[in-house]
């Protein structure tokens, strides 16, 4: 694909220019995110980036092995984080307090997740702390829970974590078990102030080699770069493909939104519910596309043809542009696209944390029938 | 009754009609299928164990809602179950809809559906006593039936697939017509119906399809369990109908000596309407034969009233009187629906039909009345089931009232050489084309279909044998006589009646 005007391969650094397609890329890999927060958000880091010239992205590999990294994110809703924005300083707080606690040095900052807002608050934190940001990150994508990362899977204990509000208050988290640490944060977030600055996973590069998922940051910008140079929904589908993997499962109307109140596991905070999409041309199949806080899998006929770890999103076909999940009404034509997910998650212990199953789907995942 | 007892697995069309599955929703792509055992699977891995022709009841974690119905749908299409049965809370149009495509039966109940497991499990597995149950259950229905329709509506309802039909010789008094016609793998099962002290019996007509959701002699068991309903309703309605016959004759012979005037209320009471524009119909037998009786009069009212219960029938002499009335004239819509629905009955019995010109108020109804009856006998030329409107008729009605045998009888006596002739027939019926046509030789030869030189030849031969129609002072009596003889020759030709000797 380096015939396309728009793709540039791994980066070096990231300014102010890259923040539209930064954004537009972070959400093809969370698509149930509106964009509640996005102005606020992408202006100030344009602003930042300008004022602090470019933030250089680094490789992991091309960091000195003992160099102290840590992940940051956003934890809670985005349309929290719209109604009280950051008052600027509470992702460096957050990184600030785990150095005192461990009286370290961070010398880079790395994405937990690279997708929503939280791909575009490490550039932020990176700018802010004047320090090179990592190619790299947790999750490859969103999943629900902090420890849902490629880290974890490494062994590596999330904690101690910080979690810093809009109000100036903040949380330290220092547990044994991972799974714990997420427990614990959500009974705080809503107190802080609905959302919260997140630093967590302080470890040094030579680890993050092994345990972090590669060049995360500079395919986002590159998605991005695709999806705001064409709205042309067949280009879009070839050229995201070649960078993504992803391809077209089905076409087709959508012709109904159920919401149903089912049997619910209380980890996930999503409400399930279910889009039924009559395909269009092909074999004319029904499709069921099963919602929670992502698309969780996808029925032809009612047989399962991709779901979580998948990363699943709708493309708005009148459009040319990706269709978020609260978006949505019967009507509208879409393109179901499946990306695969990172060879991590499809292992047994990956496929146990974020598969069909924690989803309340016992159905064994088409890619490993 | 039975030559083997019924032990062959029960139909999903067979459990659908009785309870819990009555009063389900059901989407069923087959009734015919068999169902052979019940499993009640509440996981995703029960239901991939399922056998081919299982009747699967979802619960608990196979039940979630959205996908998993979907998916067990999938999975229940996959293993060529005959049906999956889901709570209401599960199942919304979507799901409806993929059964659909999948070709898989879907039932969607509201009670328990461990509950409903059971049931239908020993439904399933004692599929005659399950037969039986229905049986009791249609038996019941039947007996709530007081009518006729009501009746035949019963079975046809309970016998989907099945049509049933009440015959009176070959025509259908009630139900659907499709049980009468010839097909394919389809059986015809009768019953006989017998009022008491009848002579002409009706039949109850089925046609059970082999093989087919229900067995040959469940749906004749069936018929005969609905014989007493209907000759009790068929009884009844005899009565009802008689007395109304009687009651319909003599309030039309008030309103006949009325003459002109206000329509009396008492016709209301009747369900008549008079006051409006009245377009009479005249019912007539082809070939008058005194007074019908009553047998047929009740046969012509149930034919005539289908879809019309409102008019009037009243028997007059040798045929019956109608009439539709509304408020505008020239609207004849209905009665022409009516005649159309009417014409298959009007030649089973041989009928004709005439209909009058619309007049205001009871003198027009008369009017309309006397109207009808001419176009009738104009009808009756055209043979059983025509039409006849008085506004085509004319003057030629007048025709229409010739004894023709009585002048052909002139004919014998007066024209004795020429009735002898054996060519009689073109030679009369060339002369007949000559007068209408004013003496032109080319516009009779033209109707004729003949050579004009033909034309002249048999008028040559015809005034040789005494036909001397160019005779200024014979030619209205030959005229007459010459039609009269064509219309009796071509009536004994199209019908059965001898000719006069």
């Amino acid at each position: 694909m380096s015939g396309t005007a728009g793709y540039l391969g791994a980066m070096a650094s990231i300014s102010a220019e890259d923040v539209p397609a930064l954004y537009e890329g972070a959400k093809f890999y969370s698509p149930a995110v509106g964009d509640a927060g996005r102005s606020s958000v992408t202006s100030w880091l344009a602003g930042l980036l300008e004022r602090n010239g470019p933030v250089p992205l680094m490789r992991v590999e091309s960091v000195a092995p003992d160099t102290q990294c840590v992940a940051v994110c956003v934890l809670g809703s985005g349309s929290a984080m719209a109604d009280l924005p950051p008052a600027g300083d509470e992702f460096v707080l957050a990184v600030r307090q785990i150095e005192r606690l461990q009286k370290v040095r961070f010398g880079a900052v790395y994405p937990l997740a690279a997708a929503t807002i939280s791909a575009l608050v490490p550039v932020v934190t990176a700018a802010q702390l004047g320090v090179p940001l990592l190619d790299a990150d947790g999750m490859g994508r969103t999943f629900a829970l902090i420890h849902h990362t490629a880290m974890h899977l490494a062994g590596v204990s999330p904690t101690p974590l910080v979690a810093v509000g809009p109000t100036g208050e903040s949380v330290l988290v220092e547990v044994l078990s991972g799974p714990r640490a997420d427990r614990m944060l959500r009974a705080n977030v809503d107190t802080v102030g609905g959302w919260a600055a997140l630093a967590a996973y302080p470890v040094d590069a030579g680890t993050l080699r092994r345990a972090a998922l590669p060049g995360t940051m500079s395919r986002i910008t590159n998605v991005g770069r695709v999806l705001l140079e064409t709205t042309d929904p067949e280009a879009l589908v070839t050229r995201l493909g070649a960078i993504t993997g992803c391809r077209r499962v089905a076409r087709g109307r959508i012709a109904e939104l159920e919401h149903l109140s089912r049997q619910n596991d209380v980890t996930i905070p999503a409400h399930p519910s279910s889009l039924v999409v009559e395909e269009t041309g092909g074999l004319g199949r029904q499709l069921r596309i099963e919602l929670r806080s992502e698309i969780v899998a996808v029925f032809a006929d009612g047989a399962l043809i991709a779901g979580a770890p998948d990363l699943m999103c709708l493309l708005d076909v009148s459009r040319g542009a990706l269709a978020t999940l609260d978006s949505l009404e019967p009507g509208d034509l879409i393109d179901v696209l499946v990306t695969p997910a990172d060879a991590v998650w499809y292992s047994p212990e990956g496929m146990e944390m974020v598969g069909l199953a924690s989803h309340g789907i016992p159905l064994e995942h088409p890619r490993r029938r | 009754m039975r030559a083997r007892p019924s032990t062959s697995p029960i139909t999903l069309g067979e459990l659908a009609r009785i309870r819990p599955l009555a009063g389900a929703e059901l989407h069923l792509a087959d009734p015919a299928r068999t169902v052979e055992q019940v499993v009640l699977a509440e996981t995703f891995d029960r239901l991939r164990h399922c056998l081919p022709h299982e009747l699967v009841v979802l619960h608990d974690e196979a039940a979630t809602g959205g996908w998993s119905l979907a998916a067990a749908l999938h999975l229940a299409w996959e293993r060529n179950l005959s049906a999956v049965v889901v709570s209401r809370t599960v199942a919304g149009a979507s799901s409806a809809a993929l059964a659909e495509r999948l070709a898989m039966s879907l039932i969607v109940v509201e009670d328990d559906p461990i509950e409903v497991a059971l049931q239908l499990a020993g439904q399933v597995s004692a599929p005659a006593a399950a037969r039986a149950q229905r049986q009791a259950r249609i038996a019941e229905l039947l007996a709530e039936q007081t009518g006729i329709r009501g009746v035949l509506g019963v079975l046809n309802r309970e016998l989907q697939g099945v049509p049933v039909a009440l015959v009176v010789g070959e025509v259908v008094v009630a139900g659907q017509a499709a049980a009468l016609a010839e097909r394919p793998q389809a059986r015809q099962i009768e019953v006989e119906v017998h009022a008491a002290g009848e002579r002409s019996a009706a039949r109850l007509v089925a046609a059970a399809p082999v093989p087919g959701p229900a067995g040959v002699d469940q749906v004749a068991s069936l018929l005969r369990l609905a014989r007493p309903s209907l000759q009790a309703a068929w009884a009844r309605s005899r009565l009802d109908a008689a007395a109304r016959a009687a009651h319909e004759q003599a309030a039309f012979g008030l309103l006949r000596r009325l003459g002109d005037g206000e329509a009396p209320s008492w016709t209301a009471e009747l369900g008549w309407q008079v006051g409006l524009h009245n377009r009479a119909v005249w019912l007539a037998p082809e070939r008058p034969e005194g007074e019908p009786s009553e047998e047929v009069t009740y046969l012509i009212r149930a034919s005539w009233q289908r879809g019309h219960g409102g008019w009037p029938l009243i028997a007059e002499g040798d045929g019956w009187i109608s009439w539709h009335s509304g408020p505008d004239a020239d609207d004849v819509a209905a009665l022409r629906r009516a005649l159309t629905g009417f014409r298959d009955s009007a030649v089973a019995h041989r009928l004709v039909v005439g209909v009058g010109r619309a007049h205001e108020g009871v003198g027009g109804l008369m009017r309309s009345v006397a109207e009808a009856r001419l176009a009738a006998h104009v009808a009756r030329e055209a043979g059983a089931g025509s039409v006849q409107w008085f506004d085509q008729v004319g003057a030629a009605a007048a025709l229409a009232w010739l004894p023709t045998t009585e002048i052909a009888q002139v004919a014998d006596l007066t024209l004795a050489e020429l009735m002898a002739a054996k060519d009689r027939a073109p030679l009369v019926q060339t002369v007949l084309a000559v007068l209408d046509a004013g003496g032109s030789l080319s516009q009779a030869s033209k109707q004729l279909g003949v050579h004009r030189n033909t034309v002249l030849a048999r008028l040559a031969r015809a005034r040789q044998l005494g036909l001397t129609y160019d005779e200024p002072g014979q030619r209205l009596a030959l005229h007459v006589l010459c039609y009269a003889l064509t219309t009796l020759w071509s009536r004994s030709r199209s019908g059965s009646e001898p000719s006069p000797p």
